[in-house]
Parts: C-alpha cells; structure tokens; sequence
C-alpha cells in the first residue's frame, strides 16, 4: 500500500475518531515530557568522582534532588517509570471509539485489503498521533526552558533549565517514542483479527489460573532471604557484592509486581464466581457472570493501578522503617548524651527525608490518576460495545438502575481484594529487607535500644481505599455512556 | 379450464379469426403449450354453442377466407363475471391466477385488475390460516403436515406474486392517470 | 370477557428525525388475540411494535392498556410494564450471553422481586414446558438458534403477562426451528390466555394469526394487500383527514 493511501486511511472517521487521536496523542505528549526530563536529570554534569564527596553536588540547584549526585538516579528512575502508565493509557486510547472504527476497517477488508495491511491502519494511526504527541512534547519541552528560566536572587534554579541534553539525543528519544507506542499496540492488537464481517476479538477460553499470583509469594521470600544471607555474609567477613545485593531486591520486587499484577485474572475469576453463586439479585448475578466471562478486561489499565497501589505501600514501609531508625538513633544519642552529660539535641535535618517520601507518593498519585483514565477508556468501550444486548435488556424491561449497579459491582468485586493484596504484597517488601525491629546502640556505655517497626496501616488503609475510591469515581463517569447505549435504535434488525 | 374464458377475453376486446385467436394466446402466455388449432375451434364451437360468441363474418384480405368471431353481450357478461370471481385457492391454480389477471387487464381497467387481485390476496391469506390451524394442530398425522405445507407453501409463492402485480398495476395506473 | 380491547393505539405518530415511521395508525388489540402486524421493509411495523409496548414514545397519538394512557409514562414505569404485564421477543441479540440459560430465564423474575432460587424452579418449569429444560446450565452460545429462540420466548413468557410482543421472532432461523418456535408461542399463549402480536414480512408466519393488520409507508392499509390502488389511496387520505380532525 502506498504510504500517502496508508495515511489516508488510517486517519480516515468521525467525530470519535478524531477524539481517539487526539486522546492518544495527550497521552503520548505526557509520556515524552517524562522522558525528557528524566534525559534532562540525566544530563546534568557530575562535577566528582565519589558520590559522598560534598565537593561533587551541582551547588547551582536549590533542589537536593537535583543537587546531589547520589539522589538523581533515583529521580530519573522516578520519571521513566510514569512513562509506563501514561504509554498504557496511549494504547487504552486505541481502543476507543472501536465499533465504528471495527465497522470501517471491516469494510475495508471486504473492499479486498489483507489481515495485515488492516492492522497496519490500526498501527499507523496510533504511531502518527503518538509521533504528534512526541513532537508537541518536544515543543512544549523547549519553549518551556526558555519559560521556567527563572534563577532566583542567589542565582540558584529550581529546575535543571540550564542544561540541555545533545540534540542527538533529543531526536532520538522523540523518534523511538512514537514506535515504541506502534508497538505496544501492535502487541495489544494480537488477539484481535479484521474478517470482513467485523473485528473478532479472541478471547482466551481457559479461566486463568492461579499460579502468576501466587508468584507474589516467592517475591517477598527472595527479599526476606537477603538479610539471612547478608548476616551470614557478615559473620564470615565477606563482603556481599552491592551488584548481587541489588540483583536479588530487585527480581524479588519484580516477582511481587508480576504476581500482583497477573494475579488480578485469577483475582478477577474468582470474585465472579463467588458473586455468580451467592448473588441474590440480579445486578451482583449479571456482574459475576461477566467477570467470570472475562475476567481480563480492563487489567492493564487496572494492573498500573495496583502496581502504584503496590509502590506505594513499599514506600510507606520504607518511610515506617527509616522512622523508626531514626528514632532508635535519636534514643541511642540521647543516651549517649546523658551518659556523657551532655545536652542533647534530637536529629532536625529528617524533614528532607519526609519531603521525599511526600514525593514519591505524588508520583505515584499522578501515576495511579492517569491509569485511571485509560481504565476509563476500557470500562466506556465495554459499554458500549455491549450496547446491543443492553438496548434488548432494557426494551425486555430490565431498568437501567439494575445494568448500571451490575456494572459497578463488576468492577469494584475484584478491585477491593486485588488492593489489599497489592498493599499487603507492596509492604512486605520493605519489611523483609530491613526487618520487623531496629536495633541502635550497643557500644561503650549505652545500652542497646530496640524498637519495632510498625506495619503503616493507616497509609496502607489509604492507598487501598484511595484505589478503591478512583475505580469507584471512573466507573461513575463510564456510567454516562450507559444511557445512549440502551437506546432502542438499537434494537433494529437491519 | 379458464381456456375458454381467456378466448372469450380476446373477442371482447376485438373480433378475430382463429389464426389471430391463437397467435394472441401464445403470444400472451409463452410459458404454456402452445395452442393447437383444434383447441382453438373445438373451444369456439362450444362459446358458439353456449351463445356467448357469433360468427360475424369473413374477411377475405388477400388470402384465403377466414371467419372473423365476436363476443355476444351474454359473453361479455359472462365474462365480467368470471373477472368478478376469486379462484379457490390451490396449489396449481397459478394459471388461472395469470389468466385473470392478463384478460382483466386487456378487457377492463385497471380498477378492476386491482379490486380481482386484492380479493385475491384476502381469500389466499384466509385459506392459509386454515392449512396452518390443521399443520399445527396435534390431531394432524405427519401426511397432513406435510400436504398442508406444500399447499401452504405454493400459496405463499402465490401471494408473492400477486402482491408485487398490484404494485405493478398501480405503477402503470399512476403512469396513466397522472 | 371484557367487551373493551386490552391494548389501542390511536393516532400514532413517531418520526426518525426528518424520516417519518409511522403517519397516524390505530389499532386495537382484544385479550387473547393473535394478530400479525404485516407490510414491506421500512413500513413502520417495528415502530409500532415498540411504541404499543411502550419501548418508544411516540410523536403524537394515544397508547392505552387496561383503559389507560401509557405513552405518557416515566421510563421507570414503562419499563415496569414491560417486565411484568408485557412480554418481548426479538429476532436476536436479547439473551444475555454470560448467563446460562436458566438464568437468563430467572431474570424478570428475580427483577420483580422473586427469590433466587424460586426464580430458578419457576425458570426450569418454562424450560421444560418449552423442551429446552436439558440445557439449563448451557451458555447461549452453545446452543442452537431455534433453541436461543425457545429460551428468548420462555423468557419472555415467565412473568405470565397478558401481552406478548414478538417482533420477526423467526426471522434468524430456518423454516424448521421457526416452526417449533411459533408452534410452541401458540400453543402457550393459547393455554394462558396471552394476546400476541407478532410483525413478520413472511405471510406464512402472519398465517399463524387470527388477523393481519397491514402497515404500508406508515399507514394502515385496510385492504391488506399492501399498494396504492385509487380506491385505497382516496381512502387512506380520508383516514388520516379523519384523524386530524379527531385529535
């Protein structure tokens, strides 16, 4: 197919169609201005060769962030990780607005074009508005430099606006960002194949099973493991290799995410079953009927949502355990000081730490927010493509209150056990790296202080019931196409 | 069995000889045998015989001399009604059906052309829910079903037919009227 | 027996934005009758169809069962009739494809109110009487189109209702399966006293009914058939003058 025909049409449609691209280029301007702040980050010179020498920080920031060497990997890898919500919201975006857009490309296969030569229309679309998404990110990246230069007295900046990484780099990044995207669509389309009587969408006829979850529970036993391991390491006075150490936390947190985020089928399946049998009215009776039909709709979207749910609780067992380090430290000084006479003074500088963890959980709130728009975008297309047997439903005499509660029920049944998992799961990380008790002190005069660390239940309460309360919010919005949907044009036999 | 009426038809439209008569009925229904010429005399002796065609006279244009028929007024009348008349409803009555429907529209208007297939339809409509009343009742051996459906069947091909000649005839009449 | 019809339609009037469905009809239907709604594509039938069972709400015109005025009704109340006094059969597309087929049975009893498990027992009855009970714990997709039909129609039946509506209950299925699935809606309705009304462009099926009732562009078509002789044309523009003059 000539490349002029291809473009023609894939950018072919209506009112809808124009919406999809243009949502889907938002999405990919988004995850391109990740991108290039983290390049940004990245860029900024290291002035020494050791992290801890305090000679080595980019005094000229304000922020310690962005100041201290040690500190940026962290936020550079902070920021490609929002690339991963707002690229599976570009590929939710694809999905939308697909009945109409089935409808043509069915059409067109009837007109004599191959399988392939139609996906390649579905492919072409998302890359061109991602590759408009990259470029306007691009633009507003640059103009937005010039724009945020603002040093302030002490000629010091906020944001790294002095530094621009090599123009090489910049194309590149804003080139791949656009096929990156085509591919991850590609990849989401695999199931689906253009007949030219419609779009079929295969859907996987085994429930799924269980045993991705359960991965969840060999995640936290690999990072439990470490500390026996590095005390062992410690008592024969070899030296655990830093590259090892990290290696383990890290294929444990990746199994952890993996069994949380693949558990949701098998999460999803079974709380269909259990509303399929115990139902005593229809909405529940319609909801788990279709969660145990499909039980993976939606989880991609869903699965980001539990990832930021799983972090998060990560981060709150990390900031329980730093505090209580902190206090144990306090107490072993304040013993110290007594012991000696002295005054004591309590640590004050922990402010810096707690901004941190603030952040962090910023992110993962902008994070969680923007895979709650592509859940959106999944829950509105199962409505609506689902229209016919509404529209019969409703005109048999089903009210709408009964499709709407089924739909509530369907997706909230396995959102509240999946983010509690999720929370427990993200927390028992942190826990098995640094142990459920701190112990500080133990030298000359002071005694040994202990302190337990305690399970942050009131931040992981939160995170769980703040993932319950975003789904809940998302499915009140898709609501709205529930109306239109039900509407007897439906209803004609051709 | 309508033979007679569909030559009686032709007079009453103009008097013909015989050549003529059976060159109209081929003409006009290519689908059936063609007429034989013995038909065509034996069925004119026998309107002659029943008063309702007359031997008007000959015509001699430069051949042979053949005798030109007419339809009486008694023919005409009988004629009429047999138009007026709705055939039983059969499974081979398809013939008699397009007989009709032809000499009513050489001889009469379309009014009557539609007003004939109407009534028609009603009494086709009507037999069939007889044959269905005995196809679904549970009395019924499997021979009754299945004659039933057949008739049912070829009276459905009928209907068909009929219902698309009326929207033909108004076509025309609308062509003509307006 | 009431001497008053269960169901009229008056002066009903119902457009598709520019496109006019249906120009002024009346009908009315008596307690238990069998009647066929009958016309070419495009004549309004469906229309009618869904504005007598209340699915839409018409233009203009009047809608009444039991003596009252329907079309005026809330959603929430139509629906309700619909559910409870009415029953609808479409061509497809009506089952709900997760539920199994008992399930899909039990749901307007289980919106009215009825027990699940009560909802159940009553649904295999329908089932059985309807010889579809061996595949109760089926998904519609397994199932044949006739036997999706029977399900569809026991459905429909379940909350005993006094009006069936089927609009091209056959249309899908080939002439055996139609069979039993009409033979089945007759006998039913015959024994539970139920009106039907059933639109089908196929006179076999209409053949089925008691009465034809022939739509035409919009129109009632008195003389059945279906085309504009001059004598129908002048007095189908009498009708509807008649009917202006009454509204």
């Amino acid at each position: 197919m000539k490349p002029g025909a291809l473009l023609r049409l894939a950018l072919a449609g209506s009112r809808t169609d124009t919406l999809r691209v243009v949502l889907t280029a938002v999405s990919a301007a988004l995850a391109m201005l990740a991108i290039l702040a983290a390049a940004t980050v990245v860029a900024i010179p290291e002035l020494g060769s050791s992290p801890d020498d305090a000679a080595a920080w980019n005094v000229q920031y304000t922020v310690a962030y962005l100041r201290e060497p040690g500190l940026r990997p962290g936020v550079t890898v902070a920021l490609v990780l929002l690339v991963i919500p707002a690229l599976v919201l570009a590929a939710q975006c694809g999905r939308l607005g697909a009945p109409a857009r089935d409808r043509r490309l069915a059409s067109i296969r009837l007109a004599g074009a191959t399988p392939r030569q139609t996906m390649t229309l579905v492919a072409v679309e998302t890359g061109v508005a991602s590759a408009l998404g990259a470029l306007i990110a691009l633009g507003t990246y640059l103009l937005g430099r010039r724009l945020l230069h603002n040093p302030g007295p002490d000629g010091r900046l906020v944001l790294p606006t002095d530094v621009l990484p090599p123009w090489w780099v910049l194309a590149l990044l804003t080139a791949s960002l656009p096929l990156l995207a085509t591919g991850i669509a590609v990849v989401a389309l695999r199931r689906v194949s253009v007949g030219p009587f419609g779009v079929v969408r295969r859907q996987r006829a085994e429930s799924p099973r269980i045993w991705p979850g359960l991965l969840v529970m060999p995640g936290i036993a690999v990072i439990a493991v470490l500390e026996p391991i590095s005390a062992y390491a410690d008592n024969r006075d070899v030296a655990l290799p830093a590259a090892v150490f990290l290696g383990l936390v890290a294929t444990g947190a990746l199994m952890t995410v993996i069994g949380v985020v693949f558990g949701t089928g098998w999460i999803s399946h079974r709380a269909g079953q259990t509303l399929a049998r115990y139902a005593r009215r229809a909405p529940a009776m319609l909801a788990g009927r279709r969660l145990m039909a499909d039980p993976w709709a939606g989880s991609r979207a869903f699965a980001v949502v539990l990832t930021c749910v799983a972090f998060g609780a990560a981060a709150a067992g990390v900031k329980a355990a730093f505090a209580a380090n902190f206090a144990v430290e306090d107490e072993a000084n304040r013993l110290t000081a007594e012991a000696n006479g002295e005054e004591f003074v309590p640590r004050t500088d922990l402010d810096f730490y707690y901004n941190a963890f603030d952040l962090i959980n910023v992110a993962v709130a902008v994070a969680a927010l923007i895979a709650a728009g592509g859940l959106l975008v999944t829950i509105a297309e199962g409505i609506v493509s689902r229209r016919r047997t509404y529209a019969h439903l409703s005109a048999s005499g089903v009210p709408r209150s009964v499709l709407r509660r089924a739909t509530m029920w369907q997706a909230l049944a396995p959102v509240v056990p999946a983010s509690v998992v999720a929370a427990v799961a993200g927390a028992a990380l942190p826990r098995a790296l640094f142990g459920s008790s701190v112990t500080g002190g133990g030298y000359d005069s002071v005694p040994e202080v202990t302190l337990s660390v305690p399970i942050p239940f009131g931040d992981l309460a939160m995170l769980s019931g703040g993932a319950v309360v975003v789904v809940a919010a998302v499915v009140m919005v898709s609501l709205l196409f529930l109306r239109p949907s039900t509407h007897p044009s439906e209803l004609r036999t051709g | 069995m309508s033979t007679p009426y569909v030559l009686l038809g032709f007079l009453a439209e103009r008097p013909r000889h015989g050549y003529d008569l059976k060159h109209a009925y081929d003409s006009r229904f290519p689908k059936a045998k063609p007429m034989a010429f013995g038909q065509v005399y034996a069925t004119l002796g026998r309107l002659e015989r029943d008063g309702l065609a007359f031997a008007q006279g000959s015509d001699q244009a430069g051949g042979p001399e053949r005798t030109v028929y007419a339809a009486t007024p008694e023919g005409r009348a009988r004629l009429e009604e047999w138009l007026a008349t709705v055939e039983t409803p059969a499974p081979h009555v398809n013939s008699a059906l397009l007989a009709k429907v032809t000499v009513a529209l050489l001889v009469a208007d379309v009014e009557t052309a539609s007003t004939y297939v109407t009534d028609q339809v009603a009494a086709h409509m009507a037999r069939m829910r007889e044959l269905t009343a005995i196809k679904t009742s549970p009395q019924s051996a499997l021979s009754d079903v299945i004659a039933a459906d057949y008739a049912i069947n070829h009276l459905d091909a009928d209907l068909r037919w009929l219902r698309t000649t009326l929207d033909r005839v108004s076509d025309l009449h609308r062509e003509v009227h307006t | 027996m009431t001497a008053e019809p269960l169901l009229t339609g008056r002066g009903v009037v119902k457009s598709y934005g520019q496109i006019p469905a249906l120009r002024g009809v009346s009908v009315d239907v008596a307690e238990g009758e069998i009647v066929a709604v009958t016309g070419p594509s495009g004549c309004g039938k469906s229309t009618l169809l869904h504005c007598l069972a209340g699915i839409l709400t018409p233009d203009a015109g009047e809608v009444s069962y039991r003596g009252e005025r329907i079309e005026r009704r809330s959603e929430a109340e139509r629906s309700l009739l619909r559910r409870s006094e009415f029953g609808v059969l479409f061509q497809f597309g009506q089952l709900v494809p997760e539920l199994t087929i008992a399930e899909n049975v039990a749901l307007p009893l289980m919106l009215g109110g009825t027990g699940r498990r009560q909802a159940h027992t009553a649904a295999l009855t329908w089932l059985d009487r309807l010889g579809v009970a061996h595949l109760a714990d089926d998904l519609p997709g397994a199932v044949s189109g006739g036997e999706q039909q029977r399900t569809a129609l026991a459905r429909a039946l379940v909350t005993e209702p006094r009006v069936l509506f089927a609009d091209e209950p056959t249309g899908a299925l080939d002439t055996l399966a139609g069979e039993q699935v009409l033979d089945h809606l007759l006998r039913v309705t015959q024994d539970q006293g139920t009106a039907v009304i059933i639109v089908t462009h196929d006179a076999r099926v209409a053949a089925y009914a008691a009465r034809e009732f022939a739509l035409r562009d919009g129109e009632h078509d008195p003389s059945g058939v279906g085309i504009g002789s001059v004598r129908r044309g002048r007095r189908a523009r009498g009708e509807v003058a008649t009917e202006a003059r009454a509204r």
